[in-house]
């Protein structure tokens, strides 16, 4: 992280938010139904949280939503109108976990390589990242396999620590610095002994961790030079109930669909979420399809997270470590779960 | 789950983590719950039959023209009937019964569903001793053996699916049965085939070998039970029909899964009977802990059943001659409520004079298919409410635009029986009003007025008049995640019943039977959804004139390939289907997807199986 | 920054009934600037909106040596192409792209060119053929071999008689089932390899088709002597962007709407399924 850290009372946390929510929609982990936590906009600043495991579905719809509105089509007297949706408000989405500011970092390179996604990146080139580090691992995570966590060097424009009583904040880009400023005497800077501290909860939360528990690079091997046996893609379909689960809530997953919705005698050409797990996702017109079989559609999606292949394309692993697919899997075929058998070279369910 | 919307319309969904049956997954459908109700057909605007075309027109006129032509066809003497949906909630099932019993006061009321279903609830209430199927599929997820009579559970019922995955994965063994290996079958610990229609047999077979130990003696000696073994005497037991039951004898927790299976209404209750005795032999029967659990083909069905949708029930699932219940009803009503046995479903199409359906696609999801379109044309009176347009509301004469789930409120009871609360996360469309509002502004017309302000005020009369629902209201308003309707099962020993042992014998090498009981293809659920239909309209697409699935040995047999016609004859009739080669089949079983059960109604002969020669077309 | 999902709006300005259940459109931009500005490569493709059935990708079948009309011939196979099928000259569809990496003509010069098309493989032929024919002193022997199931089915007829009128184009065409006016060749399209003289050394063979046609053509080229990286192909795959973004057309990490559709047969088996 940049220098420039500083530090904010708790007690001054609310008209901080105060002051956001005036020039930004502010989105952040609230209380849903029966204990559930969820991300939101924001009515209020009391409605944040800052103790909670993370949220089970992941901000990436606040940049890329279930249904993205692409354009409307009209016809009038001229013949068809065309008009772009375009949504570029200023949003900052706060308290993110380190694992899924990486995810957005992610999505925004997808996005803007090769031909840049317009739509995608006048939305998400306006929200600014908020970070809260973690200082204890979540039940589910495995951030430090993939270099996503618990506390981030880059990728996000504010890291936020919390030390007791207040919380530190560290820039870690223009935005990140604007922000600061923006806020003037709610923060000071951060004097040693709190640098200090963030970098004694760093240490310790990465001990709490452990060991590496999901070894992405002996996979990366195996998986790049098909070296996995078919038969150990087909015991896993047997798992796996195809419910898509893992493509929707994870936070590097970003495949989708374009369809036209009729609605009020025009039509909304929308962007959707897909799945690589749906049958119909590679099926052709003419009624064949590639990945007929669960045990490829599988494969794939292994392929797309894991492989050397992408990790050159992309810089990275498609894997931030949230856990996430291990809680919604309806099956038992999540990450850490087939990496093992990957490794492993056996599958036992 | 929740729904979310933007501008009034919903555009995502996200899984609720906590809750205590889903846990934060959803199934494919779930997951694309919130296309239908915006990229549906919606019906927006009440539509009434003028020189054979629907046109718009107020909510007034419609309502009029109901009351007038229903009221019309009572006067002269005519039938009417009532037709709930397991797409509707409580309150509206509640309120289609009370439309028929109360205000049109006829006994033709039922849903097309429900006969796969409740018969199975009642063959188990006569061993349980009234008991309504308990358990939950966390009971189920914990159990150490569990009998499953499949259909394809991973894509009927995948949260059912998810219990067993997880119970296997801690070690639990899993017994199948079925005329299929699907997925869950691959994972069985054993899988006991059969053919189709014989499930029942087969659990009358582990009875026997259950009730045949002389050593293991059942304790308590139950009533009945040597009328019961003598019933089952005759039967062969194997050697892997006594491991299924030392499995199941040896659990703590033992639960038991049943998808439906096409069949008369007499059998499925018979299994439900025979699974009920299974359970109690092997000492599960209301055991807490091991789940005793019908799956029911879709959403609501169990609370449509217990709101008393059903030709000879009253709300509670109460019997037509109990008086206790009767009285209940009339207190509510205001008016006695009509105590005739009426027409089921399918019979009431084309026969009835005046129908009103609520929220199904009678063509969808009928046996007939769509025969039961062509019937509707005799139908004199038909109005129709849903939320989306169908073969059914094109075929109408007065259509009534309603909300869908997702801009409803009111309750649903799932498998489990839990009641849970449905919110609205969307406005419905256009001049779409809830489903209780139509249906109690309907009844109001035909005379039997009463004021709901809310979907709670029709809980708190559901309350009043089915037992089991007794407090719900309050409990689901406080509850987070919904409450058990039906109490918990008093201790009582269940009473066992001698088991019919009957075999259909099949003089034909092959059997020919309908793939499940339900075809989500033609669900708006799906249909509407542009992610989940794609599978199914590709289906249609490649096979416009059906299939028929066979495995690869039978069509090696007849001489045929995968995609060449085959020629099925039956004692009652012949159909030309494409085979479809389909590894996981039994020998001598042939399958038609539910969706093309009309190409086969000729070879069925009304049957749900019939034994088929099938040869190959020159 | 462009907008990656926006159709330009075109007007259909030719249909042209090539078989019962195949159709040729030519198009315009609605907008003067469009059509003068619009640049595409044979072998590339365009998403086409046809205004409440969805987008659709189709290769182009015109070159861009004859940049008036762009023409895509579209076969009725569902909802979307039904729609096409019913719409006239004037009406407006929408046109994004041009997608895809299209053929390397430059690379093609001075070579012996050999196009294989079968049945509807014929269309992203067309426009690399008329290219080729526009430039005809650049390159050395051009042969196109093309068949189809029946006469009725083959595309382009008019062309056909074009091409084969020429006498700096060896064109032979050949059914697998002869109808009664049919006095041409009769046998699918391997059998045409001997008809004519092959050089394997000095020729690029460009290969369209049904997947079965093009697996049995590419094997009797490749024992002929035909180099991997001198068999040149395209794949389809289903398709939502064109633009390298949805995964629907991934194929291990090529995308065929980027990195295709054009293909050397050396490329596709190195791709990992």
């Amino acid at each position: 992280m940049a220098n420039g850290a500083r530090t904010i009372a708790k007690r001054n946390v609310a008209h901080w938010l105060a002051a956001l929510m005036r020039r930004a929609e502010v989105i952040a982990p609230v209380a849903a139904h029966g204990g559930d936590v969820a991300f939101a906009p924001i009515a209020s600043p009391e409605q944040v949280l800052f103790e909670f495991g993370n949220t089970l579905h992941p901000p990436k719809q606040f940049v890329l939503p279930q249904t993205d509105p692409l354009a409307v089509i009209r016809r009038n007297g001229n013949g068809v109108e065309i008009e772009p949706v375009h949504d570029d408000r200023p949003r900052v989405i706060f308290n993110v976990r380190s694992c899924d500011a990486r995810s957005l970092a992610f999505l925004y390179r997808m996005h803007a390589s090769d031909l840049p996604d317009g739509s995608y990146l006048a939305r998400a080139g306006n929200v600014t990242l908020v970070s809260l580090a973690c200082t204890v691992p979540c039940e589910l995570g495995f951030c430090t396999c993939c270099d996503a966590g618990p506390f981030l060097k880059e990728g996000t424009d504010l890291q936020l620590t919390d030390l007791g009583e207040h919380l530190l904040a560290e820039p870690g880009s223009d935005k990140g610095f604007a922000l600061l400023s923006e806020a003037g005497d709610l923060f000071r800077p951060a004097r040693p002994e709190e640098t200090g501290l963030r970098i004694e909860l760093e240490e310790r939360a990465k001990r709490l961790f452990g060991e590496e528990t999901c070894h992405f690079a002996s996979a990366m091997r195996r998986i790049s030079t098909g070296r996995v046996a078919e038969k150990l893609w087909e015991a896993m379909s047997d798992w796996c109930v195809e419910c898509g689960g893992c493509n929707f809530v994870c936070p590097t997953c970003y495949c989708f669909s374009i369809k036209d919705m009729r609605q009020d005698g025009s039509w909304v050409r929308c962007r959707t979420w897909d799945s690589c797990q749906y049958q119909a996702f590679t099926l052709e017109a003419s009624g064949h399809n590639p990945r007929e079989r669960r045990a490829d559609r599988i494969k794939r999606r292994f392929f797309h997270k894991v492989s050397a292949q992408y990790y050159l394309r992309d810089g990275t692993v498609g894997c931030v470590g949230c856990g996430r697919c291990v809680r919604v899997c309806l099956g038992t075929t999540d990450m850490p779960a087939v990496v093992a058998a990957i490794r492993e070279g056996a599958w036992n369910g | 789950m929740y729904v979310q919307a933007s501008e009034g319309r919903p555009v995502g969904v996200a899984p609720s983590e906590n809750h205590p049956v889903s846990r934060g997954k959803l199934c494919a459908r779930g997951w694309n719950a919130h296309e239908a109700p915006a990229w549906g057909e919606r019906l927006t605007k009440p539509l009434v039959r003028r020189g054979g075309r629907l046109e718009p027109t107020s909510w007034e006129n419609a309502l009029e023209l109901a009351r007038a032509s229903l009221t019309t066809l009572l006067e002269g003497g005519k039938s009417v009937g009532v037709l709930g949906s397991a797409r509707a909630t409580n309150e509206e099932n509640y309120l289609a019964a009370r439309l028929a019993r109360g205000a049109l006061q006829t006994g033709n009321l039922d849903s097309c569903l429900r006969a796969t279903y409740q018969p199975f609830m009642a063959g188990i209430a006569v061993v349980a001793d009234g008991r309504a199927p308990a358990g939950t599929l966390a009971d189920v997820e914990a159990s150490g053996c569990i009998l499953v009579l499949e259909g394809d559970l991973a894509s009927n019922h995948p949260q059912a699916a998810h219990a067993v995955i997880k119970a296997i994965k801690a070690g639990a063994k899993l017994i199948t049965v079925g005329c299929a290996r699907t997925q869950l079958a691959r994972l069985a610990a054993l899988h006991l085939p059969t053919l189709p229609g014989e499930r029942a047999v087969l659990v009358a077979s582990l009875i026997a070998a259950a009730t045949r130990e002389s050593a293991g003696a059942l304790e308590p000696s139950l009533p009945g039970l040597e009328a019961l073994r003598a019933s089952v005497a005759a039967l062969t037991a194997g050697d892997q029909l006594r491991q299924a039951v030392t499995w199941l004898r040896q659990a703590d927790r033992a639960s038991i899964l049943v998808a439906p299976e096409g069949g008369p209404p007499e059998r499925v209750a018979r299994e439900g009977t025979a699974i009920a005795t299974l359970a109690a032999v092997t000492g599960h029967l209301g055991r807490p802990g091991s789940a005793l659990l019908p799956l029911p083909a879709r959403g609501n069905l169990r609370g449509a059943c217990e709101m008393g949708v059903a030709p000879d029930l009253l709300p509670g699932m109460a019997p037509l001659n109990d008086a206790s219940a009767v009285a209940r009803v009339a207190r509510a009503w205001g008016r006695a409520p009509a105590l005739a046995t009426g027409l089921p479903a399918e019979a009431m199409v084309g026969t009835v004079n005046g129908l009103v359906v609520v929220a199904e696609d009678l063509s969808a999801v009928l046996p007939a298919g769509q025969h039961a379109l062509e019937a509707l044309a005799e139908t004199e009176c038909l109005v129709v409410l849903d939320a989306f347009v169908t073969p059914t509301t094109r075929a109408a004469h007065i259509v009534l635009p309603i909300a869908s789930f997702a801009e409803s409120e009111g309750t649903t009871t799932n498998l489990e029986g839990r009641v849970q609360r449905v919110r609205p996360a969307a406005l419905p469309p256009g001049d779409a009003r809830p489903g209780w509002q139509v249906l109690a502004e309907l009844s109001a017309v035909l005379g039997l007025p009463r004021s709901y302000r809310s979907a709670d005020d029709i809980l708190r009369e559901i309350a009043k008049v089915v037992p089991a629902y007794d407090g719900v209201s309050e409990r689901v308003m406080d509850e987070a995640w919904g409450t058990f309707a039906s109490p918990l099962p008093a201790d009582r020993e269940p009473t066992l019943q001698p088991i019919a042992t009957d075999r259909v014998l099949f003089a034909l090498p092959a059997v020919l039977a309908l793939d499940g009981v339900f075809d989500w293809g033609s669900d708006p659920l799906v249909s509407f959804s542009p992610t989940l239909c794609r599978d199914h309209v590709s289906r249609r697409k490649l096979y416009p004139s059906g299939l028929v699935q066979m495995n690869k040995a039978d069509a090696d047999g007849i001489g045929v390939r995968q995609g060449w016609p085959v020629r099925l004859i039956s004692a009652h009739g012949e159909a030309v289907l494409p085979v479809v080669l389909r590894g996981e089949l039994e020998p001598g079983v042939m399958l038609v997807p539910y969706a093309f059960r009309e190409l086969v109604t000729g070879v069925l002969g009304g049957r749900s199986e019939a034994p088929v020669r099938a040869e190959k077309v020159q | 920054m462009d907008d990656l999902f926006l159709p330009r709006v075109a007007r259909i300005a030719l249909v042209r009934d090539e078989t019962p259940d195949t159709k040729t459109f030519g198009f315009r931009f609605r907008d003067p600037a469009d059509q003068r500005d619009f640049r595409f490569l044979p072998g590339q493709f365009l998403e086409l909106s046809v205004f409440g059935f969805g987008e659709a990708p189709f290769c182009f079948a015109s070159s861009p040596t004859r940049p008036e009309l762009v023409e895509v011939t579209v076969r009725r196979t569902g909802q979307l192409t039904d729609a096409l099928h019913a719409l006239g000259p004037g009406e407006e569809v929408g046109v994004r792209g041009p997608c895809g990496n299209g053929f390397d003509l430059p690379s093609a010069q001075g070579k012996d060119l050999l196009f294989i098309g079968g049945g509807i493989g014929l269309p992203p032929l067309r426009g690399l053929i008329w290219n080729v024919l526009d430039e005809r002193e650049r390159f050395g022997r051009v042969t196109i071999l093309y068949g189809a199931k029946t006469p009725t089915d083959l595309v382009y007829r008019d062309e056909l008689r074009e091409w084969a009128a020429r006498g700096d184009v060896e064109l032979l065409v050949t059914v697998d089932r002869a109808d009664n006016g049919w006095d041409g060749n009769v046998g699918m399209v391997p059998t045409l390899f001997d008809k004519t003289e092959l050089r394997p050394k000095t020729t690029l063979a460009y290969v369209c088709g049904p997947p079965v046609m093009i697996k049995f053509v590419v094997q009797d080229l490749l024992m002929r002597g035909f180099g991997e990286d001198a068999i040149i192909s395209t794949l389809e795959r289903m398709m939502q962007c064109g633009v390298g973004k949805c995964n629907h057309c991934a194929i291990g990490h090529r995308y065929v709407c980027r990195d295709g559709p054009v293909f050397t047969f050396r490329q596709i088996k190195e791709l990992v399924e």
